[in-house]
């Protein structure tokens, strides 16, 4: 499903080159439920951002559903992360002007889709995650944990077959971090989406299919 | 995504409540210049309605001491025919002090039945019209025929005709002085006169003909004159005039130059306004650019999630642009509703396409300064790196 070839990632000022990630090597398969977890600053969040296409590698390859992603344009890796992708934030990226309806139904907006199939999708999605009763509240309505819920909604609206998740249980407390992971568990297994995770919490990553641990860029595990 | 960005823009109508409010009062600064230059333009595009080169004024007092009218009036007759005779002088005319071009105006009120109108009210005689070559539009122009008759004999222009009569013909027709309360036939009517200069309108007129008392207050001569006339000529004729009549403090003005002069009165206030309207523009583009400028960098985090489910660095950039011209739309609506009042009330009584033009081209210029300042601000939101972007929120 997602293949990442000796994928290497530096960051270079006028004075400092910092090697973020140094020949990653790494096959998630379809369906699989894959955690990252390394200490802060291991480069953790700079793999999935460029497996989620959302920065490009200095060096290496990457290709997602057999599709080679180097060469893609602008327009088409948006299109790519539109129809392929769903993104979950630890600090959940919500747009506070929006109601929840309408910060579900975002990437939607970017698809030829009429309002009505929009409003319906993302009621779909809102019911998934427990929140159909909230949809014409707004972001600084809700808890942190329903808001992780509306961010899931969001990722998920788009039927997308990888989900990528950066912390997304970092901002809550344990009784909310487990009822997030729970939702991620249950749409791995029932709806067979593609998930790779970043965490801290070894708990969590205990619960995907498999680990693999980052240190200075490098992978350990 | 209308409707999307729509939402977003209302439901963040405080934070842009001063941007609306900015907008909104920088169209209604751009609609009174804009209502300026174009009422301006609109007269500068009409015929001025005669001819002032080599037109040359003489005015006088009038030291002539009898109190026998026919005795003055023969007095200056003889003056004309010297005028007449010297081989420069194409035509001379005498008038009232209002002539064209000048800042003397004589005001009052003419009536047709129970319509009553504003004119202007000039006295001159039978050479007026060849002395400025003005143009008949209908009947003819006044002459020693007119000395007798029921009513006094009256020309007037096109603008009063149409006021006083529509597209009817009003020669023949009798029309009264309201403060008189005296009758008077329309004999003739000539294009309007835009005697304020090429920037005013040509405004109501009548034309009454000088009358045998008339040289005791009369101070004005129209002289025109053949291009020969020179400096030297201006020189001989101020000196036979003044041998004519001593002490009667004579001076000669050309109307090329009271055409200058009074259109330096027009153009003063249309400058001063526009550089107002200019520093004021400057300063609305420098708040927009800054606000914007301020809101996508505020904005960094929604920009980067949108690039992240799916929108272009393009995308993007027309989604701000639209931001700010949905913004822009809205407080162009309330500025619009203020600004046709001024048609629909009949302020200052200009005509209603002035105002209409005034709105469009206001409406224009904004849209053009709201995209033109969103669109480096936008660029620049374009090239946001969504990884980067959401990393810092």
């Amino acid at each position: 499903m997602i293949r990442l070839q000796n994928i290497e990632k530096v960051y270079r000022t006028d004075t400092i080159e910092t090697l973020a990630l140094n020949s990653i090597n790494l096959d998630v398969a379809r369906g699989e439920f894959l955690s990252i977890m390394g200490p802060s600053g291991c480069g953790k969040s700079t793999l999935l951002n460029i497996i989620g296409l959302l920065d490009l590698p200095s060096k290496g390859a990457i290709s997602i559903s057999d599709q080679k992603t180097d060469h893609l344009s602008d327009k088409q890796l948006a299109q790519f992360r539109n129809k392929k992708l769903g993104f979950i934030f630890q600090s959940y990226h919500l747009i506070n002007d929006l109601q929840v309806l309408d910060n579900v139904e975002l990437p939607l907006l970017y698809r030829n889709t009429t309002a009505k199939e929009r409003k319906m999708l993302a009621t779909e999605a809102l019911e998934k995650v427990g929140l159909a009763n909230r949809i014409k509240h707004f972001p600084t309505q809700l808890s942190g944990g329903q808001r992780q819920r509306v961010a899931i909604a969001r990722a998920i609206v788009g039927r997308p077959e990888i989900i990528l998740a950066d912390e997304p249980t970092g901002n809550l407390d344990s009784a909310m971090g487990n009822e997030i992971m729970d939702i991620l568990i249950s749409l791995n297994r029932n709806e067979g989406t593609t998930i790779v995770m970043v965490t801290h919490d070894e708990n969590m990553a205990h619960k995907t299919h498999r680990l693999v641990r980052l240190f200075d860029g490098s992978q350990v595990q | 995504m209308f409707k999307h960005l729509f939402k977003l823009i209302w439901n963040k109508k405080k934070q842009n409540f001063l941007l609306l409010t900015e907008m909104l009062f920088s169209f209604l600064v751009l609609f009174a210049v804009f209502s300026m230059l174009v009422y301006y333009y609109t007269n500068y595009k009409k015929p001025m309605g005669f001819d002032y080169n080599n037109a040359w004024l003489v005015t006088y007092n009038n030291t002539n001491k009898t109190q026998n009218t026919d005795s003055l009036n023969l007095y200056y007759q003889i003056l004309q025919k010297m005028m007449k005779a010297m081989p420069e002088v194409k035509e001379v005319s005498f008038c009232s002090d209002n002539v064209p071009l000048s800042n003397y105006t004589n005001g009052g009120s003419v009536m047709n039945g129970k319509l009553t109108v504003g004119t202007n009210k000039y006295t001159v005689d039978d050479n007026y019209d060849k002395a400025f070559n003005t143009q008949l539009l209908e009947g003819r122009w006044l002459n020693k025929s007119d000395a007798v008759g029921k009513y006094p004999a009256v020309v007037i222009n096109s603008n009063l005709k149409e006021e006083l009569f529509g597209d009817a013909t009003a020669v023949g027709k009798i029309i009264t002085d309201d403060y008189k309360k005296s009758k008077m036939r329309v004999i003739g009517v000539i294009q309007g006169l835009k005697v304020k200069g090429d920037y005013a309108p040509s405004g109501n007129a009548v034309y009454f003909r000088v009358d045998t008392g008339s040289f005791h207050w009369i101070g004005s001569i129209i002289v025109k004159v053949k291009p020969m006339a020179n400096a030297a000529f201006e020189a001989r004729l101020y000196k036979t005039m003044a041998n004519y009549m001593k002490d009667s403090n004579i001076s000669i003005e050309h109307f090329t130059n009271k055409r200058t002069q009074i259109n330096y009165m027009s153009l003063v206030p249309m400058m001063v306004m526009s550089i107002v309207g200019c520093f004021l523009i400057i300063n609305v583009a420098l708040g927009l650019f800054g606000v914007l400028w301020y809101n996508i960098n505020k904005r960094r985090g929604e920009i980067g999630l949108r690039r992240a489910v799916g929108a272009t660095g393009h995308s993007v950039s027309v989604q701000l642009i639209m931001e700010s011209m949905i913004l822009a739309t809205m407080s162009l609506i309330i500025g619009t509703f203020f600004a046709v009042q001024f048609p629909l009330l009949n302020v200052f009584n200009l005509s209603a396409s002035i105002y209409v033009m005034a709105i469009l081209l206001s409406i224009v210029f904004i849209y053009l300064l709201v995209f033109l300042c969103s669109l480096y601000p936008g660029r620049q939101a374009a090239a946001i790196y969504p990884a980067v972007a959401l990393h810092e929120e």
